[in-house]
């Protein structure tokens, strides 16, 4: 649908933002035909990147006065087509607006533009012994807009809570033009009267306005970090060790699982040296106060060796521990090594059904052919299964996809949720109606009308009977 | 009237029979059993009507609790805590209930019962609508169950206090409790006794605990202390007027303010006072506010926006 924005739109689109700041050329746009969900492409009908608040007002308001559907994106790494031009539309690329516009050390709040890329606001506040706790593994390029959008997760999750927990308030240009601030205000008291409409936009998957500015919560860096590694000779030793070490009572800030093939390509990649012939291994990283660490490091590692940890190997340095997180943030990057493609799910399950799900992991695996390498948060029960196959070979999609769908049947047959983390997006639409009823859905709906009431914000997601793109349709196909 | 229904199908048929009565307030009281509680995950499923304390009972059991205090836990449901947004001292160090808040189960008010969220401690499918009824007073619907995640119980805990013959006095450690080492779980300012009193509280393992009374000590907290003075300022009657102001705000704040008696969260920057002046409200985005209410109660039969 590339009729959908005139000449005369795309001109007064210019005139807004700058000529060079609207792309059009379809070579051009196919940086933007997806995000990291490649299993479906469209591209838009033009992006446009806006360099303030008042340029993206003025945009929305000549889209919606044209009623032509609008994609707000960041840098495009999510993971779920949360970002896809369904049916084309003019995509609001915040990625001009990148400023930490103001940083309150002493209240611990950082005002950035939507545009912020994640990891630059810790790098900008480490000094002064503070961070943006929510870290997912993109975090060196994805924008804290994204995040906002996504309710992002990241490893350190399990002891300082996703994005809602940390995100005090933003600014929203809504779908009909006007701005609104939600939440709390850059210079006042955290706790706002009203709803909490702050709180019902993260993770609403830019489908409510596009976010402009966003006031975060800076936490207190900890005094100290153990890091351990634990080496086990099979995964179910080490998901009960997952359950024992929260059964004791210590909540790590990270606790995260790397099955035998992962930790094989991973270890080729980056050369870490984690052990090749081990079952799994845990990265569990205990923080906080200093003193009563080394006495929680001797806890878990007691629950290691009972579990049967071969070795538990404590980091020595914090060189040691960043090599580590870097070889477990960049696990995705290594797949290259074992395949041409593959297709992560983040679905969550409760912790205690972990080792019942590493197993149908495995049996999916068999009965599909498909090696399927294994990276993700234990702690909180948030498996990434990583599918590997061949595009090159049509009946290994439909294998893959196949194996996919089975994974997240079995997340919510066990009680848990189809995603922890990646979103709905375009990807999970057909699993929204298994996990949530009818009446669920419903009271979505009402949600997105009051914010959106002629649909066109990021449209065509989430909801089941959403359109899909030609391309997809006809890979369903093939896959049936 | 006051909804009152022990199950569910009573909520729901309550809210389809009533056709020109408004419901003012809930009674939920007959439905209080505690659903499912799996320790090892760390997540447990309540009706609405049980109350805080009890359910803090019944976690406790197993060395865990719901991380939040808000004051008279006794008489407290569920149901009133998240409609309410109910907080207390230790917000400071654990945050409020929506940061606990896993799934909800709600009777729209046309009769439709719909759940958001789910049991599970980390969860991104479709919108969170768990945000939308936290503190929202049962204007938009009843809120019939819940599931929490819960955390294990510190090992130790210890409050200490300060006492101070000036505003200004206090100002000056509140500026230096900011920018120590410490990670207090509650950091409150009142003047219970007559006196200007600053509270510190630490949990967690206990060197910890002991390592952060000895910087405590040197900041001038010299005092064992309670939370008694919360009891006392939540048990009058006259109602307390409340303000949220920047933390490095509050002792500018109380001196505008010029409150009788006040209970501060000094580390969040929310003042709870009665007497002294009126609080500003600030700009709110109240069509918004509007189009929500009119669309899960379009014959607005739930209690109206109290803002």
């Amino acid at each position: 649908m590339t009729g959908i924005a005139s000449k005369p739109l795309l001109d007064s689109l210019r005139e807004i933002v700058g000529h060079d700041h609207v792309i059009t050329k379809p070579e051009e746009l196919l940086v933007y035909e997806c995000d990291a969900y490649t299993l479906e492409k469209q591209l838009p009908t033009a992006v446009v990147l806006p360099g303030n608040t008042r340029e993206v007002e003025t945009v929305v308001k000549l889209c919606a006065a044209n009623h032509v559907p609008i994609i707000p994106r960041g840098a495009g790494t999510s993971l779920s087509g949360a970002v896809l031009a369904v049916t084309g539309g003019i995509m609001i690329a915040l990625t001009r607006m990148t400023r930490i516009i103001e940083i309150d050390y002493r209240n611990r709040r950082a005002l950035v533009e939507a545009g912020c890329v994640n990891a630059w606001v810790t790098s900008a506040v480490k000094s002064h012994g503070l961070f943006y706790a929510p870290d997912p593994s993109s975090q060196p390029a994805c924008t804290i807009g994204g995040n906002v959008a996504t309710n992002s997760g990241g490893p350190h999750t399990l002891k300082y809570g996703v994005t809602t927990n940390h995100i005090l308030g933003f600014e929203m240009v809504l779908p009909d033009g006007e701005t609104v601030w939600l939440g709390t205000t850059p210079d006042g008291g955290e706790d706002v009267d009203g709803y909490d409409l702050r709180g019902v936009v993260i993770g609403s998957e830019g489908m409510f306005g596009v976010v402009t500015r966003v006031l975060v919560r800076l936490v207190r860096a900890p005094q100290a970090y153990k890091t351990m590694l634990g080496v086990f000779n099979t995964v179910d030793q080490a998901s009960q060790t997952v359950s024992d070490i929260i059964e004791a009572g210590i909540v790590p800030g990270a606790l995260e699982m790397m099955d035998q093939l992962i930790t094989q390509a991973v270890e080729a990649a980056y050369k870490f040296g984690f052990p090749l012939d081990a079952g799994a291994v845990l990265i569990i990283e205990l923080d906080g106060l200093a003193p009563s660490l080394e006495r929680q490091a001797e806890t878990v590692i007691g629950i290691c060796r009972k579990n049967g940890a071969r070795e538990v190997r404590v980091a020595k340095s914090d060189q040691e521990r960043m090599d580590l997180w870097r070889s477990r943030k960049r696990a995705f990057g290594a797949i290259g090594r074992l395949s041409p493609n593959f297709i992560t799910q983040d679905g969550v399950v409760p912790r205690s059904k972990l080792p019942e799900m590493m197993q149908f992991i495995g049996e999916c695996s068999r009965k599909y052919g498909l090696r399927i390498p294994n990276v993700f948060h234990a702690g909180d029960g948030n498996i990434h299964p990583l599918i590997l196959y061949d595009e090159r070979h049509k009946e290994q999609v439909q294998r893959a996809l196949q194996a996919s769908h089975d994974i997240l049947d079995k997340c919510i047959e066990l009680g848990g949720s189809v995603t922890g983390e990646h979103g709905i997006g375009v990807e999970k639409i057909d699993f929204m109606a298994r996990q949530f009823s009818t009446e669920d859905l419903d009271a979505m709906r009402m949600l997105r009308r009051v914010f959106d009431p002629e649909g066109r914000c990021n449209p065509h997601k989430m909801f089941p009977g959403s359109k899909r793109c030609g391309d997809f349709a006809l890979r369903k196909q093939a896959a049936a | 009237m006051v909804l009152t229904a022990s199950n569910v199908a009573e909520v729901a048929q309550t809210l389809s029979g009533i056709a020109s009565q408004k419901i003012t307030g809930f009674d939920l009281r007959g439905m209080n059993r505690l659903l499912e509680y799996t320790p090892e995950d760390m997540t447990v499923s309540v009706e609405a009507g049980i109350t805080l304390a009890e359910l803090q009972r019944q976690l406790g059991e197993r060395g865990q609790w719901l991380p939040v205090d808000p004051p008279q836990a006794e008489n407290l449901t569920i149901g009133a805590l998240l409609a309410g947004n109910k907080s207390g001292p230790r917000r400071y160090g654990y945050g409020t209930i929506r940061d606990y808040l896993l799934g909800i189960k709600v009777v729209l008010a046309d009769g439709r019962t719909i759940k958001a969220g789910g049991k599970v401690v980390k969860n991104v499918a479709g919108y969170d609508l768990c945000k939308l009824f936290v503190g929202s007073r049962g204007t938009l619907g009843v809120i019939i169950e819940a599931t929490f995640k819960v955390l294990p119980k510190p090992e130790t805990e210890k409050t200490v206090s300060a006492t101070f013959p000036t505003l200004e006095a206090l100002a000056d450690t509140l500026e230096h409790l900011a920018v120590s080492s410490v990670v207090p779980v509650a950091v409150d300012t009142h003047n219970y006794g007559g006196t200007t009193t600053l509270v510190a509280c630490f949990a967690g393992p206990s060197e910890d605990v002991s390592w952060q009374l000895g910087c405590a000590r040197d900041l001038g907290f010299r005092e064992d202390a309670s939370f008694e003075y919360e009891r006392a300022f939540w048990n009058s009657s006259e109602p307390a007027r409340c303000l949220s102001v920047l933390p490095s705000k509050v002792v500018e704040t109380l001196r505008q303010i010029e409150p009788k008696s006040y209970v501060v969260r000094a580390g969040n920057g929310i003042i709870y006072y009665r007497g002294g002046k009126e609080p500003d409200h600030p700009a709110l985005p109240r069509e918004l506010m509007r189009r929500i209410k009119d669309t899960y109660d379009p014959k607005h039969l739930l209690p109206e926006l109290p803002w």
